[in-house]
């Protein structure tokens, strides 16, 4: 139910502030009865669950917190501000306040309506909006390390696929595409391993997440439809991604910025070999010298997109690789704290949360700390350096593309 | 202002006091219905000593200071426009688990079921699971308040674990209590009833108007070796509640929650009310308490139903399971207001109580529809001699008639069963009059405690309605 933004509120005030899409979600607003839930993972122990929180923050930078505000806003007690700004921008968008929000409220969807209004006010923060909209920025170069766009195939060898006709995509990303170019490597190879027929975009853009970080919500849809429009011509109907937030960009977000399905399935690599792996289809040697491996659930593919077991399941076919859960997983996984490209202007908070999963890692005793998402591989990198820390960071795509073999293969 | 933010950031570094509204509007108030002012500055300190300076600043300023734990209650804090509001989430470690004394020592800022988690996994626990909002409320403020707990009937009240505190009293000194008043022997803590009169009990339940408690030694034992569980149908309340008298006097429950009114348990709507019953206990002692408990409830008419919505309600602590209901679908997703009545009575009386509820509601059954009101729930924690009743009347909050009149239903409520039996155990902050008033000689002396503890009435000022005359001096 929509509220109407002049209706008078309890103490009779109108809102005469201009159109706002928070003001149309004072019955969501509402619904928060405010019991915390979203700021701790109790039912794991002491474990924070909230990274900007945890950081030392005021309950501002929480769910709670961003609720009272939207209802201070809503109520008129007061207006947008930079300080308000800090507080939504803050957020890691790892959702565990969503997860287990007593009254199930969409606290994420929320957030996004916020960083709407901010936009809109021009109050998204500086880096960002540099990264964004500046010189090198993404509305120029179609990603967000500010490289140039021709170079973003760069990674690539073999360029017979490039734009052909095919029934699967894979959907490189910019992490995989600039910065972690092995992610893309060991992607193609595997798909090229499967004997897939697939199709990779010379014209891919940057999947719109950055925009929707901003709450840019317009630009995110264009850059979305870039790649929507390509794949319909080129009969794609399944993409591959290997990052989940650009997995859950198309996924999640496309539909309801856009108003339309998606004319494809999208799915994530591990979703497409642990499926293999399952059927007896793909098998793999033994890793020599045996590893203990711990894995650390992307906020975006585990709690945004369900994809718990996939990871899971293909570590458990890897001869000689043994796991070791750490407290938090699963559901209850600790953000990494590169979400949401906080890093652009709130890296305290980032390298908290970092420095805190990556110990909890380390606790395990495991020999490796896998991953499946370039942002989270990029932020333990960082971190271990920092650390000076012995504990190996991997991406399982990696692993898999070392190990794995096809029936009849030696 | 800008003086009172200069000596408490002297006190704590500017990164912790903040005076942003974006910081100030997220401490107002609690999981209640009333509103509360907007603190002119949040303090987060991280040590008792911290705490001591802060309220001899507010005593200087005369700037009444509200505690906050995690403000997961529903009596409404009362927190005043302009106060300082101390923070303890900072405050949240667990300073020692010590299994000789049977003791886990806390701040108060930790949160309970996170302290009861850590204790579970050395196959310890705190000697009450806790209260309702056990996943975020505080051990500090569950103290504070005299949380009701889960597990009532056999563990009691929550400050009955409380083997001593720290507290720093309205003047900013640091007490210990109990044996931990020893000075000389350096704050010994393992027996609350030493060294004079129960110190301890005078900060249980006082709602922080009394001291702010910084330290918490709490009782702590071993897991117990099994758990069962029944649940059964009756066809009248008052067969209910005589079985719930039945396994009173038989001691054949851990936790025996009765419902009496709200939805009925899914697919057993033929009865009229129901029984939750949890035996913890050794191995042939729960079987043997489980299997009187069983007998009393079929003496007296009781239907066996399934007791794994028992059985997910204990473990996940979710109150939706009482009525067979998973929890996604039960909590709503609307915008209604929980007031919360709720009280103690003697046993017997719960059925007096019952039969004025449900009459209430035929008789202004016309009201309740026209303010769209929904009884969620009447139901019963019983104690191994009394009984705790909640009664959520909820009431859509966007609606302000419908507000008004259920905050007007709150009070109705709340008179009435205080003049026949009920004594209250959370006092709502804005029911207070109704229910402190009553006490008579006993509301004059707590009321002469404050006074003489804190004379510029600096902490949580109108909680309790101890002077709402005084305005901190200003």
């Amino acid at each position: 139910m929509a509220a109407n933004a002049s209706t008078p509120d309890r103490k009779g005030r109108t809102n005469d502030r201009g159109p706002r899409r928070i003001d149309a979600l004072r019955n969501l607003v509402y619904q928060c009865n405010r019991c915390g839930q979203c700021l701790d993972f109790s039912t794991v122990g002491q474990a924070p669950k909230c990274p900007a929180f945890e950081g030392g923050l005021y309950e501002s930078y929480a769910a709670r917190g961003k609720f009272n505000i939207a209802r201070a806003l809503v109520d008129g007690v007061m207006d947008y501000d930079p300080d308000i700004a800090e507080r939504v921008y803050g957020c890691t968008e790892c959702r565990a306040c969503a997860q287990d929000c007593f009254k199930y409220l969409d606290t994420t969807g929320m957030f996004t309506v916020l960083k709407e209004d901010l936009a809109s006010l021009g109050l998204v923060p500086e880096n960002l909006k540099e990264g964004l909209h500046g010189p090198g920025g993404l509305d120029e170069t179609h990603n967000v390390y500010k490289a140039p766009h021709d170079e973003r195939l760069s990674w690539l060898s073999d360029r017979a696929r490039v734009d052909q006709p095919a029934e699967t995509a894979f959907f490189v990303g910019c992490s995989s595409a600039y910065a972690r170019q092995n992610m893309s490597v060991d992607t193609a190879g595997t798909l090229d391993r499967l004997d897939l027929e697939y199709t990779i975009l010379s014209d891919e853009w940057c999947c719109g997440h950055p925009y929707m970080a901003a709450g840019e919500l317009d630009r995110a849809g264009e850059a979305m439809e870039h790649s929507i429009s390509q794949y319909q011509d080129l009969g794609v109907r399944q993409v591959v991604f290997n990052c989940p937030g650009c997995l859950k960009t198309f996924k999640h977000d496309a539909p309801q910025v856009l108003g339309q399905p998606l004319p494809f399935e999208p799915l994530h690599i591990l979703q497409l070999v642990a499926r293999m792996a399952e059927q007896g289809d793909l098998y793999f040697r033994p890793v020599d010298p045996k590893i203990t491996v711990t894995y650390h659930d992307s906020c975006t593919l585990g709690r945004w997109l369900g994809i718990y077991d996939a990871p899971r399941t293909l570590l458990a076919h890897i001869p000689g690789v043994a796991v070791k859960e750490m407290p938090r997983h699963r559901e209850t996984a600790y953000c990494c704290g590169a979400g949401g490209l906080i890093r652009y202007d709130y890296d305290q908070i980032a390298g908290r949360a970092g420095e805190e999963r990556f110990r909890e890692a380390v606790s395990t005793g495991a020999d490796v700390l896998m991953t499946s998402c370039p942002a989270c591989l990029m932020q333990f990198q960082q971190v271990r350096s920092k650390l000076r820390s012995r504990l190996r960071v991997m991406d399982i795509t990696a692993l898999i593309w070392n190990q794995m073999i096809l029936p009849g293969e030696a | 202002m800008d003086e009172l933010l200069s000596a408490l950031t002297g006190i704590c570094g500017r990164d912790r006091v903040s005076d942003k509204l974006a910081d100030r509007v997220c401490y107002t108030r609690d999981c209640g219905p009333s509103p509360g002012g907007i603190p002119s500055l949040i303090v987060r300190p991280i040590s008792a000593t911290e705490i001591s300076a802060i309220i001899k600043v507010a005593n200087e300023y005369r700037t009444p200071v509200f505690i906050w734990g995690r403000s997961t209650t529903f009596i409404g804090n009362g927190i005043e426009e302009g106060c300082i509001l101390l923070a303890l989430d900072l405050m949240d470690e667990i300073e020692q688990i010590d299994l000789e004394r049977k003791m886990v020592v806390v701040q108060p800022g930790a949160v309970w079921h996170a302290v009861d988690v850590e204790l579970n996994k050395m196959g310890w626990e705190l000697a009450v699971p806790g209260p309702g909002g056990m996943f975020s409320c505080t051990i500090g403020g569950s103290v504070a308040y005299n949380a009701v707990p889960h597990g009532l009937f056999e563990y009691g009240m929550t400050g009955q674990h409380v083997i001593g505190l720290e507290v720093v009293l309205p003047d900013g000194t640091i007490l210990n209590t109990g044996s931990g008043s020893n000075e000389a022997a350096g704050h010994l803590h393992f027996e609350r009833y030493a060294n004079g009169p129960d110190l301890t009990g005078l900060f249980i339940g006082s709602y922080g108007v009394l001291g702010v408690i910084t330290k918490v030694y709490f009782r702590i034992r071993r897991i117990p070796a099994a758990e069962r569980f029944a649940f059964y149908g009756f066809d009248s309340y008052e067969q209910a509640v005589d079985a719930a008298k039945g396994i009173q006097s038989q001691n054949a429950a851990s936790h025996l929650v009765g419902l009496f009114g709200g939805p009925k348990p899914a697919n057993y709507e033929q009865h009229d009310a129901f029984l939750h019953i949890v035996v913890r206990d050794s191995e042939p002692a729960a079987q043997e308490r489980l299997r009187v408990a069983q007998a009393v409830c079929e003496a007296l008419g009781g239907h066996p139903l399934d007791g794994e919505a028992t059985r997910l309600y204990w473990t996940g602590h979710m109150y939706s399971w009482l009525r067979n209901t998973p929890p996604a679908h039960y909590y709503g997703n609307r915008p209604f207001m929980c007031p919360e009545v709720a009280g103690f009575m003697p046993t017997d009386s719960v059925k007096d109580a019952i039969r004025f509820l449900r009459e209430d509601a035929i008789a202004h059954a016309e009201e309740f529809e026209r303010y769209d009101i929904r009884i969620k729930c009447y139901d019963v924690y019983f104690s191994t001699n009394a009984a705790f009743i909640w009664i959520d009347t909820l009431y859509p909050e966007l609606e302000d008639d419908a507000w008004q009149y259920g905050l007007a239903l709150r009070s109705r409520y709340t008179d009435e069963l205080c003049r026949r039996y009920m004594s209250p155990g959370g006092i709502l902050q804005a029911i207070a009059p109704e229910v402190m008033t009553k006490l008579g000689t006993g509301f004059d002396f707590i009321k002469l405690l404050k006074r003489t503890l804190d004379p510029h009435f600096i902490l949580n000022p109108g909680v309790l309605y101890l002077e709402p005359e005084v305005s901190h001096g200003r």
